[in-house]
């Protein structure tokens, strides 16, 4: 027992005893590393950052336009056994905001009002939804907005995802053989 | 000098006290220290900013109901959306407000509770939630399910309990240490020893609290990661179709206001503080508020649905099982904010002292352990050069 620190020679442990007390300077470089994208990352959700990457502007719904964004220029984020989601952001024109009672995000053409799609959540100015990106989306796949009017309206606009989101399509298509 | 099992045994325990934090004390000294700041942030930046502050515009001022502040709010700037509204812990705290701007941006507005005034905007960097960053997680993002910095920081919780118990196994007879004057002039070596024992003993309860409530975060981290939830609380549903209004002219059905909705939650959940709302934030959400019941370290809340007044959803103190109850006091206790300033100050205090124990343990380690552990290196080693070279990096902090 006495004897426990009693050093054996090995290099593993003389290379350990050598730079152990280096681990603070790497964990210190840790929080500084991730300073600057800790900073962003609070802009881009206070909005100072703008509505987002790949903004689509002036996007026509019927009598009305939006803006569409996604949060980041990145591939899908894994949301546990619930699938695959892409965040995106909507800006509403501004003489619309009183008429439209709430906005909708789906891949593919929705078939009625109640299979919509996500809906956005949050003020007309930049609202937001998590899209969920199912693994077999075709690349040329386009993302539908549908706008409900509080009078019951329904009025729809589509783009190309590849346009909405690239880094989507580039991973659509890196799943497609796997998948 | 070990020869009876009992003494190498707490000899071995000694070692291990003075081992367990070393090669990251660095690290550790800086989540304390930020901890304690994270603790007292709020107030911090209370002194710093006269807008946080609540200020009576004259003695017999009364406080604005929430609907009233609202309507001041958008009396200020119409086209402002608000999507909730806060009363900090403390009256002295002036209401914290998340708006969005027709520009897009989403600041915090500070309003003063009498008058309904926006008394300014939260400024870039957010201390409050800095600190709580680079205490909470390092700062690593959260990118799928939680951040590796949190787990970094959590998993400081096993050896901060394990220097306890061996801190308390080593120090014998601890209990009559808590009036033990602390010796100056013996030099510095007998100096923080002698700080770090009264520091500790004080500190059995507090480094307990930290050290349980810091394993806590890394167990709910580890059952957030693998879908395992403990949680009771209902998912509440958006409000159907069919019961938010169609308006034939097209404008936005009538909802009703802030305060018929915590009346309606009142007359419902009787003894329900109110001391957050939030808006709805679709035309299919509800208007929920709630605050602490009589159990200080837990909130209840209500969900009150706009268009028929019904009360759809609530999350009370009698809805919680007896291991939510551990559960979810484990993040009030870590931080200390349950029982307003006296709490928070008592809490400061102990972190305090927990980053001077950090660093005193330090300044021990590099006179004590260090020589002692090169001196047993150069008995038993077998080459007096490899000795040498050992000492050398032994005593390099």
């Amino acid at each position: 027992m006495s004897h426990a620190q009693a050093v054996p020679a090995s290099p593993l442990k003389q290379w350990w005893l050598k730079w152990r007390f280096h681990l603070n300077i790497l964990l210190i470089l840790v929080p500084l590393g991730f300073m600057p994208k800790y900073f962003n990352d609070a802009k881009l959700f206070r909005g100072d950052a703008g509505l987002g990457a790949n903004v689509i502007t002036g996007i026509q719904a019927g009598p009305y336009t939006l803006d569409l964004a996604e949060l980041r220029d990145e591939a899908p984020r894994q949301d546990g056994p619930a699938g695959n989601f892409k965040s995106f952001n909507a800006a509403l024109c501004k003489a619309c905001i009183n008429d439209v009672k709430a906005v909708y995000l789906r891949i593919g053409k929705p078939r009625s009002l109640r299979a919509a799609g996500t809906i956005f959540f949050g003020a007309p100015y930049r609202m937001g939804t998590n899209l969920p990106i199912p693994p077999r989306t075709k690349p040329d796949a386009q993302i539908w907005i549908t706008l409900e009017g509080w009078d019951g309206s329904m009025h729809q606009a589509s783009v190309p995802l590849a346009k909405a989101s690239p880094a989507t399509v580039a991973w659509l298509e890196k799943q497609g053989g796997k998948k | 000098m070990a020869k009876s099992p009992k003494k190498s045994k707490s000899r071995l325990w000694f070692l291990v006290h003075s081992w367990l934090a070393l090669p990251i004390w660095f690290f550790v000294l800086i989540v304390c220290f930020t901890g304690m700041l994270a603790v007292v942030s709020q107030e911090i930046v209370w002194l710093a900013n006269p807008d946080v502050r609540a200020s009576k515009p004259d003695a017999d001022a009364e406080r604005l109901s929430f609907q009233q502040v609202l309507d001041a709010m958008h009396k200020a700037d119409p086209d402002m959306v608000v999507e909730s509204l806060r009363q900090p812990d403390g009256s002295h705290f002036a209401l914290t407000a998340d708006v969005t701007l027709p520009d897009g941006t989403s600041p915090t507005l500070y309003v003063n509770p009498y008058t309904g005034a926006i008394q300014g905007k939260s400024p870039d960097f957010n201390f409050e939630g800095f600190t709580r960053a680079l205490h909470g997680w390092w700062l690593v993002p959260f990118t799928n399910g939680f951040s590796w910095g949190w787990y970094l920081v959590s998993i400081l919780g096993l050896p901060m309990l394990a220097s306890l118990v061996t801190g308390l196994v080593v120090y014998k007879k601890f209990w009559k240490g808590f009036f033990k004057p602390v010796r100056t002039g013996h030099g510095s070596r007998i100096f923080w020893g002698d700080l770090h024992r009264l520091a500790g003993v004080w500190s059995i309860w507090f480094i307990a609290v930290i050290s349980i409530t810091g394993t806590w975060f890394l167990i709910q981290a580890i059952l957030f990661d693998n879908h395992i939830t403990i949680s009771s609380r209902p998912i509440v549903p958006v409000i159907a179709r069919e019961d938010v209004p169609q308006t034939p002219d097209g404008s936005p059905a009538p909802r009703i206001d802030l305060d018929e909705a915590a009346r309606i939650a009142g007359l419902a959940i009787p003894g329900l503080e109110i001391s957050f709302v939030s808006l709805p934030s679709t035309a299919y959400s509800h208007v929920s508020m709630g605050g602490r019941g009589w159990y200080p370290l837990m909130f209840q809340s209500a969900d009150v649905n706009p268009y028929t007044r019904n009360v759809d959803s609530q999350f009370l103190l009698s809805d919680r099982s007896t291991l939510e109850f551990v559960t979810e006091s484990m993040r009030p206790l870590h931080t200390g904010d349950f029982g307003g300033l006296p709490i928070k100050l008592i809490w400061f205090f102990f972190g305090l002292v927990l980053t001077l124990m950090v660093f005193s343990g330090l300044l021990i380690w590099t006179k004590r352990t260090a020589q002692a552990t090169a001196a047993a290196l150069k008995r038993s080693e077998r080459t007096p050069r490899a000795a040498r070279a050992q000492t050398s990096l032994e005593t390099q902090p």
